[in-house]
């Protein structure tokens, strides 16, 4: 039985991970694609389907996590002209 | 405690009353060196910058922004858009929002009270 707080909680974890890439456009993908997941799924009703969902997303948060390390690993040398404040 | 007292008494220094007058008191007693709380963000500057994150979620219509909006109520967000605007707001100010303190801030005056009183906020 998950409850509305913990898929909130999965939520933000999963967008707290997301921002330690160093890599811009993993960044912006992992925030974009975890809200787009959560907001497909936000309106079933089938409990079972609920818990079917809430297991995935944590499955991808595993992934994401180690995703994170290893990215982490290898920075990218320059910064992304997205990340340059204008002038 | 003979002894305690004899050296203190070689070490304290005489201490003179310097017997300001009042102005003079009134002019140093503004000036805080050492004070550390300067750099703290004024209100103002915490407002203008939280209703700017606000007003620049897509989903937001910037003409209804006000410090007191309540983003379900007003402004028409669902719990998920709320997560992403106080994200927003973590990342602006550079601060860590637990989970229990984050599922509290459902509107701008929250959030606005919660980064004044945050002495990380940046």
């Amino acid at each position: 039985m998950v409850s509305r707080s913990e898929v909130l909680s999965l939520c933000r974890a999963m967008l707290r991970a997301g921002r330690q890439y160093p890599h811009y456009n993993l960044r912006e993908y992992t925030k974009r694609r975890t809200l787009d997941g959560f907001r497909m799924n936000k309106n079933l009703t089938d409990q079972s389907k609920v818990n079917e969902a809430y297991a995935e997303a944590k499955a991808q948060f595993v992934v994401l996590e180690r995703s994170v390390k290893f990215h982490s690993l290898y920075p990218p040398k320059t910064k992304n002209i997205m990340e340059v404040k204008l002038q | 405690m003979a002894l305690r007292n004899a050296v203190l008494r070689q070490l304290r220094v005489p201490v003179q009353t310097l017997g300001m007058n009042q102005s003079q008191i009134g002019f140093l007693g503004s000036i805080r060196s050492f004070s550390s709380n300067d750099d703290h963000l004024s209100r103002e500057a915490v407002v203008d910058r939280v209703l700017d994150v606000v007003k620049s979620f897509p989903k937001v219509d910037p003409s209804k922004v006000t410090p007191e909006v309540h983003f379900q109520n007003d402004l028409g967000l669902d719990s998920l858009d709320t997560v992403e605007i106080v994200m927003a707001i973590e990342e602006e100010f550079k601060l860590e929002i637990p989970d229990k303190e984050a599922d509290k801030i459902d509107s701008c005056t929250l959030a606005i009270e919660y980064v004044y009183n945050h002495p990380m906020s940046s």
